[in-house]
């Protein structure tokens, strides 16, 4: 062993080739994952798409180990910025590579909506360009199920639990970037024992609803489907009119309690059930929150149907409601009744959970509870200051005070939140589409939800039929969304890529 | 292994950092959310609350918890928190003291009925280095393992040194004598192989035993000499410790630019000369007569005056420097600007650490942290894996070697052919980060 100076090690230059390696890395893992809708091609007899998929997994296999093999990186230090962009870029090349099964076996026609799919998948959004869903082969639907389940809780933090080899200081900092929440709590010492145990959790859910669904109308397949779409809050359905189809509340009341499992922070969800710590769910003032809303807005939408009257009986409306409120608030975007006939307003109250979402280290997305509280309970700060102009106030969540400079960090998360929605809503509204239903768009991709909203996305055609530019402006947003803003922004600074 | 570090304060901070890089399961408790904030990007745990809290102790499963180490500035606080870690049932406990009384082994018996196993007390730990490096002039650094029958030492090579300019496969004729562990340069260090060079500058960390010591210096072209006359500059609770110990060997004078602080070191401190200089006179070490005084020692509050403080009394004729540097990152610089000793609190903490880490059953081990390596001595256990086969085939990592060992009593070196057997006890020189891969070669 010589001494030398390794080039460059204290460089502010972005180490591309690092990042490009560890791309190449996680590809390959995504094509350990594609083997599973092969078998489920298999399984069903479906030739004509077994090829497709081979080729799929064959072909993400190669450029995975290309990439690792033939990409040398002079020196293996994995700073913020390496650390960010490969975050951002890692979901990017997933879903280029993800669409391979779509494009080959003709789900999908075009990059476009190839890409806006598996975007809209893996990022646990929903919105759909396919509007037969049932004509398709169920190995793909499969696949469509399946991206969500592995966009739902990170495709970081698998490889963080999974394998060693992210698992250095540099580890910490994808960490950060893909777990949503204001601190990003850990609840073991080391990040990988932490990406292990939620990536445990999600997975004991996984099993649970599967066998949950089995015991009712649904047969394996569909019940596997829907409980991915599900404990990601994602929402894709093997069905046209989703769980319509099935027509059976037994289903239906398992779906939703999970979705508002899911929505729950599993840090929590760690420390009642693995830990046995039943005092977290008092001192937790976000999940009071977020059941109050829950409760409060279920009322709302009951009231509301029960008022108009479009149903015919009040249990079907009581479930309708508490259903469709939790697939909001969680942004999972199962839909059940077309209420756009009956008005607006139940849409339009619903945007008001969707916004704030789920609560923070859940797999719902939306900006999340936590956030809310902070910046209600910041007001309340701000309205006492009105009065008392010297009063000295704290703000405090889960009994605990917020520093100052995390709420500073908030009420910026929540006013970049708010400008990107409406910026990309404005620009729909360029393409025709009426101003209440881009901003509806808008969100409902920010969120992650999926619903589609207006006519020309919350048609039978949901989202085939808006032009390429406006999909690419949402699958982006599903980005932005789903890695909390940021991650994703910061690369479009200018001072990401300067050296200063 | 799990280790709850209570006080994320400097020693705290500098601690949890680098038992997390040395693949350790470490949670962080302190009461101030911004101190947490500034661990986020490392591999670690934070748990915000009073180190003296059950909640908070309950909360991080203190009870599974291998060692309990608290920091925190109050040694109170340290002890009531070891205190109740201890009876929560953590393995051992580690609190930092800043009282010499306690350092007694009279007290040892006390403290060990309150359930603390180890006490750190940085300053004093600090003060013995300093005296080391008082009584070994020619030596950057100077660690004697295996009770003094192996001395490991940090060399600067100059330009008059025999061994410069060769490669060490050329230096057999050494090898009696002398084992190279480690060499740095240029900011690095590196566990050297028969290729590399020795040059000009490096510092190489020599492995010898006490009756051969004056070969190594020979060979490294330095000289002996006895120091009578230490001129400080500084007077913190380091110094004071220094003073006591080494009044009866050493004149002592130092320097201070805080007149209250003066006065009560004079008080304290009978048989020192104290004096008073006005801050930002830069003439004082010219007044004081600093070419009258064998050894300089560096103490003030900041690292940067410290080291620049030594630059000058080097370039007035001093032979012998010592700083004390607390930015861990400043310690490269302070080496390369050829200041004699460096000295660093945080550094003197971690060794005790890592000397529980290797071996958390027994007090044999013994471990010291250089700025990016340790030494460490232990026991080989019998079945262990560097029993097997001799030394030059073990495949050992790279980032370790064996510097020398003790058999029946008798200190000496390590060479290729050297077969270990269960009951040595060897000295293993291991850069940063590797510590952790010990256990498992001689465990």
């Amino acid at each position: 062993m010589h001494l030398l100076v390794s080039p460059r090690k204290y460089s502010q230059t972005i180490n591309f080739p690092i990042v490009l390696r560890v791309v190449g890395w996680l590809l390959m893992i995504e094509s350990v994952f594609m083997l599973a809708p092969l078998v489920v091609a298999i399984v069903y007899g479906e030739e004509w798409i077994v090829l497709d998929f081979s080729i799929a997994v064959v072909v993400t296999f190669l450029a995975g180990l290309f990439m690792n093999y033939r990409i040398k990186p002079k020196s293996k230090t994995m700073r913020k910025r390496e650390g960010l962009l490969l975050t951002a870029t890692v979901w990017v090349f997933f879903s280029i590579f993800g669409m391979i099964p779509f494009l080959l076996s003709g789900t999908v026609t075009g990059f476009t909506d190839g890409f806006f799919e598996t975007m809209s998948g893996f990022t646990t959004t929903g919105a759909s360009v396919i509007y037969n869903v049932e004509a398709l082969p169920r190995g793909v639907l499969f696949w469509r199920s399946m991206m969500q389940w592995i966009g739902g809780m990170g495709i970081i933090l698998f490889t963080l639990a999974v394998l060693p080899m992210l698992n250095y200081k540099g580890g910490v900092s994808l960490f950060n970037s893909e777990v949503t929440g204001i601190t990003h709590e850990r609840m073991r010492p080391r990040v990988s024992q932490t990406a292990k145990s939620l990536w445990m959790i999600y997975v004991v859910f996984t099993v649970v609803l599967a066998s949950l669904l089995m015991l009712g109308p649904m047969d394996w397949y569909d019940a596997i489907c829907h409980t991915m779409s599900t404990v990601s809050t994602g929402g894709f359905s093997t069905k046209n009119n989703g769980l319509h189809f099935w027509h059976d509340y037994y289903s239906d009341i398992v779906i939703m309690l999970f979705m508002l499992l899911c929505g729950i922070n599993f840090t929590i969800i760690y420390n009642v059930v693995v830990r046995g710590k039943f005092s977290e769910l008092k001192r937790s003032d976000t999940l009071k929150w977020y059941l109050f809303i829950v409760l409060f807005g279920a009322i709302i939408v009951f009231a509301r149907i029960s008022h108009m009257g479009f149903v015919d009986s009040w249990h079907f409306g009581a479930i309708l409601a508490a259903f469709d409120t939790i697939s909001a608030i969680t942004s999972t975007g199962f839909a059940t009744y077309d209420y756009e006939h009956e008005g607006q307003f139940i849409f339009f109250f619903l945007i008001l959970l969707m916004f704030f979402g789920g609560m923070a280290g859940s797999t719902a997305g939306g900006a999340k509870i936590d956030r809310f509280v902070v910046l209600l309970k910041n007001v309340k700060n701000e309205m006492y200051k009105v009065v008392h102009s010297n009063a000295v106030t704290t703000v405090r969540l889960d009994g605990k005070s917020v520093p100052h400079m995390i709420v500073e960090k908030v009420l910026a998360f929540l006013s970049v939140y708010v400008v990107v929605m409406i910026v990309v809503a404005v620009v729909l509204t360029q393409f025709g589409m009426p101003a209440f239903d881009a901003l509806f768009n808008s969100l409902s991709a920010i969120s992650n939800i999926g619903f589609g909203y207006g006519e020309m996305t919350g048609g039978p055609d949901k989202f085939a039929s808006l032009p390429s530019l406006c999909k690419w402006l949402l699958a982006f947003e599903m980005l932005v969304g789903r890695l909390e803003i940021f991650t994703v922004l910061a690369l479009f600074t200018p001072s990401f890529w300067k050296k200063d | 292994m799990r280790i709850v570090i209570a006080g994320a304060g400097e020693v705290g901070t500098h601690l949890a950092k680098m038992l997390s890089f040395e693949e350790q399961d470490i949670i962080v408790i302190d009461n101030d959310e911004k101190k947490l904030y500034n661990l986020d990007n490392y591999n670690l745990m934070t748990v915000r609350g009073s180190a003296v809290s059950l909640d908070v102790l309950k909360n991080v499963q203190v009870g599974m918890a291998d060692i309990f180490i608290a920091v925190t500035p109050h040694e109170t606080i340290n002890v009531i928190a070891c205190s109740m870690a201890k009876s929560m049932g953590c393995k051992k406990a580690v609190a930092r003291i800043d009282n010499y009384e306690f350092m007694k082994p009279a007290s040892k018996k006390f403290f060990a009925s309150y359930g603390i196993d180890t006490l750190i007390y940085p300053e004093y730990l600090a003060a013995r280095e300093v005296m080391t490096a008082m009584e070994h002039t020619w030596a950057r650094s100077w660690f004697e393992m295996l009770n003094g029958e192996l001395i490991v030492a940090g060399v600067k090579i100059r330009e008059n040194a025999r061994i410069l300019g060769h490669k060490l496969k050329e230096l057999s004729g050494l090898s009696s004598f002398m084992h190279i562990n480690a060499i740095k340069r240029n900011r690095e260090i590196i566990i050297p192989g028969g290729d590399d060079e020795i040059l000009a500058n490096d510092i190489i960390y020599v492995a010898t035993t006490p009756r051969n010591v004056d070969d190594v210096v020979a060979a490294c072209g330095k000289e002996t000499h006895t120091a009578e006359r230490v001129l400080i500059m500084g007077g913190n609770e380091i110094v004071k410790q220094l003073a006591m110990a080494i009044k009866d060997k050493y004149k002592v004078k130092i320097l201070d630019s805080d007149l209250e602080r003066c006065q009560k070191l004079a008080d304290e401190l009978p048989y020192c000369n104290i004096v008073y200089y006005e801050a930002g006179n830069n003439d004082v070490l010219e007044e004081e007569g600093v070419e009258d005084y064998d050894v300089f020692v560096a103490m003030g509050d900041s690292s940067e005056s410290n080291i620049l403080s030594c630059v000058m009394a080097k370039e007035l004729g001093m032979r012998k420097t010592v700083a004390q540097v607390e930015n861990l990152q400043f310690i490269n610089e302070a080496e390369s600007l050829n200041i004699g000793t460096i000295i660093n609190k945080k550094l003197i903490a971690s060794s005790t650490i890592f000397q529980m880490m290797i071996d958390a059953d027994t007090d044999n081990a013994k471990c010291l942290a250089l700025a990016d390596a340790e030494v460490a001595e232990l026991e080989v256990a019998a079945g262990a894996k560097v029993t097997k086969a001799k030394v030059k085939d073990l495949k050992l990592s790279r980032d370790m070697t064996i510097a020398g060992l003790v058999r029946n009593g008798e200190g000496q070196l390590v060479t290729g052919d050297t077969q270990l057997q269960a009951g040595d006890r060897v000295v293993i020189f291991c850069l940063s980060g590797a510590i952790h891969k010990i256990e498992r070669m001689f465990g």
